[in-house]
């Protein structure tokens, strides 16, 4: 059996089992826990277009996702607009963001441009902070619940959101593996391995890593309004903060930069890992161990398999059919 | 008040507070730009060494009764020491690019740096007491905290003292020909892994000492590490990357940016002027105000 055809059958057999979770007659809980790491499993596809594929390491992805989720929340509350049009307000404005960002730093070594996404990630936090009446201050923003509405994209239960973040993981997937069988993702990943050969066989070095960014940035803004409209609520903290930009970058890691299937798998584990502690840390009443093994995790994937489970899977199977 | 305008009074104030608070982000920096310089390591877990250098000041006056500046020494060896480790188990395989995954690495030590600090001395804010807490002088219309004005000169003899030891002794010479070039300084004889795990213990020493320091007028906790590495991030930027006493110019420059901006503008957004000051020096000026390595 090929390799295509082994992923396809993997791929159908995920969707179907998900899919029917809220059927099984698991409690919501469970359809919960699905849907964070569907939704986290989306993001670290966004962040693998950038940062997988393209090689930029952007620390303040929660940029990105915070926009969307503020977008989305602030047009809703004050304005009654419903998230499909409020989506693409804050795509629009990760756009803008992302442009100048991109215009500014990404002609520079790409230590500048990490220093940069963080540069950016702070201040928006303490602008968010600060204006209060737009953004709720340091408390948040609460999306007012006007019962369950597809047009409001609100539910009380999570089933709905369950299948909304499986769309989204499947189209993300497939664009994943359209930029990776494109002239524009051979070209990124051409930049990504050496640049300066890149820019001598004539690929448009900044230009490739502006539009890299910049998908990116609207793919990860657009999964921010599920977000938005799935937890109810943002704040600062939750948006901007260091752990939420290391939640958005572990998924692709753990699972392997730069494949279509990385985040997929690295999510998947990611979010039962951190039920898993959050479930025993309570119990042994420890706050924050989660932060520990995501920092112990990182340092573990980067040491010894920078690529990830994807990676052990590829040298085992490479290693089966040269024996 | 004769001389000048009395409206200016405030102005020069925020601009003088600057320079002193600056002068600690500046003690910040030089060990964060040193290790970038030499082995090209950007080491977000500098911040944490920072905080462990804090506690070192509460633990040394709450608990054994010492002054926090008595046990600056002690400070410097304890991180040197933490700092061989580091560099040993984990960025000794970085040296020489800043790679992703050495960003990440640094990152991922940081939080376990952070999380070990919170399991040993608990989520609250702790302090110091030093002989200068809560002295203040006057000087004309202006007045200073004397601890501040202690750490500024901690943190100018110390950024003197490693320029000297940089430029001065044979160990500094070594130091500048593996960071200019590692293999024609193996070439003729030099160690780079030695002076490299050197050059990294100094550079976190000197986070011990700029921690210690600092926890005299500062209270600290186990965050404070990450919230600290920002500020040192855009010194040693602005400054120039590699430089030392381009980044304690730079801490200076951002102390007197922030306090002017808490001053005039808003205090909540003291530091938002500074991200948007490193987007615009990586655009027009990546080699910083000193003119660092920029390749």
């Amino acid at each position: 059996m090929n390799r295509r055809r082994q992923s396809l059958i993997l791929g159908a057999a995920a969707i179907v089992l998900t899919a029917l979770l809220p059927v099984s007659g698991v409690n919501d809980y469970i359809v919960a826990v699905a849907v964070r790491m569907l939704i986290f499993i989306a993001l670290g596809q966004a962040w693998n277009v950038v940062a997988g594929i393209g090689g930029l390491l952007s620390l303040g992805h929660g940029v990105f996702l915070g926009l969307g989720c503020y977008a989305t929340g602030i047009l809703f509350n004050d304005y009654g607009l419903p998230p499909w049009l409020g989506v693409w307000v804050g795509a629009l404005l990760s756009l803008a963001i992302a442009l100048v960002m991109g215009t500014m730093t990404l002609r520079m070594r790409g230590v500048f441009f990490a220093l940069a996404t963080i540069a950016v990630s702070l201040a928006l936090d303490q602008l968010a902070r600060h204006y209060v009446d737009l953004t709720g201050g340091d408390n948040g923003l609460a999306l007012k619940f006007l019962g369950n509405s597809l047009w409001f994209m609100q539910s009380r239960r999570p089933m709905p959101f369950l299948y909304a973040a499986l769309v989204f993981v499947v189209a993300y997937y497939w664009i994943t593996r359209w930029i990776l069988a494109s002239r524009f993702g051979l070209e990124m990943r051409a930049v990504r391995d050496d640049e300066t050969a890149a820019a001598a066989a004539g690929v448009p070095v900044f230009r490739t890593k502006l539009l890299g960014l910049l998908v990116s940035a609207v793919m990860t803004s657009v999964a921010g309004t599920l977000y938005m409209q799935s937890y109810q609520a943002i704040d600062p903290e939750t948006a901007f903060g260091l752990s939420q930009a290391i939640q958005l970058q572990l998924p692709a890691l753990i699972g392997g930069l730069g494949t279509s299937w990385g985040p997929i798998v690295g999510g998947a584990v990611m979010i039962l890992l951190s039920e898993g502690t959050n479930l025993g840390s309570t119990k042994l009443g420890i706050a924050g161990v989660d932060i520990l093994v995501y920092g112990l995790l990182l340092l573990a994937v980067v040491m010894y398999a920078p690529k990830g489970i994807m990676g052990l899977f590829n040298t085992r199977a490479r290693a089966r059919s040269e024996s | 008040m004769s001389g000048f305008d009395t409206a200016m009074v405030p102005v020069l104030q925020a601009v003088l507070s600057g320079v002193l608070v600056g002068g600690v982000y500046g003690l910040l920096s030089i060990g964060l730009s040193l290790a970038f310089g030499v082995m090209r390591i950007v080491n977000f877990a500098h911040g944490d060494l920072v905080m462990y250098g804090m506690y070192v000041g509460v633990v040394a006056s709450a608990a054994l009764g010492i002054d926090p500046l008595l046990a600056l020494p002690a400070s410097f060896l304890i991180m040197a020491v933490l700092g061989l480790a580091q560099y040993q188990f984990v960025f000794r395989r970085f040296v020489g690019a800043t790679t992703l995954n050495q960003l990440l690495a640094a990152i991922g030590l940081g939080l376990a740096l952070q999380m070990v600090a919170q399991l040993v001395f608990g989520v609250d804010a702790r302090s110091a007491t030093s002989m200068f807490a809560g002295s203040y002088d006057l000087v004309g219309p202006f007045f200073f905290a004397r601890a501040q004005i202690v750490a500024f000169v901690v943190a100018l003899i110390a950024t003197v003292a490693v320029e000297l030891l940089l430029r001065r002794t044979q160990w500094g010479k070594s130091v500048r020909a593996v960071a200019d070039n590692i293999e024609a300084a193996e070439i003729v004889g030099l160690r780079s892994q030695r002076i490299n795990l050197g050059a990294f213990a100094l550079s976190c020493g000197l986070a011990g000492i700029a921690g210690t320091i600092m926890v005299t007028y500062y209270p600290t906790d186990p965050t404070k590490g990450f919230a600290l590495m920002p500020i040192a991030i855009i010194a040693t930027t602005i400054g120039g990357l590699g430089s030392i006493t381009g980044a304690f110019l730079g801490g200076i420059f951002c102390g007197v940016v922030q306090q002017s901006t808490a001053m005039l503008w808003n205090s909540a957004l003291q530091d938002v002027p500074l991200y948007v000051l490193l987007l615009v020096f990586i655009a027009f000026r990546p080699t910083g105000l000193f003119g660092g390595r920029s390749e």
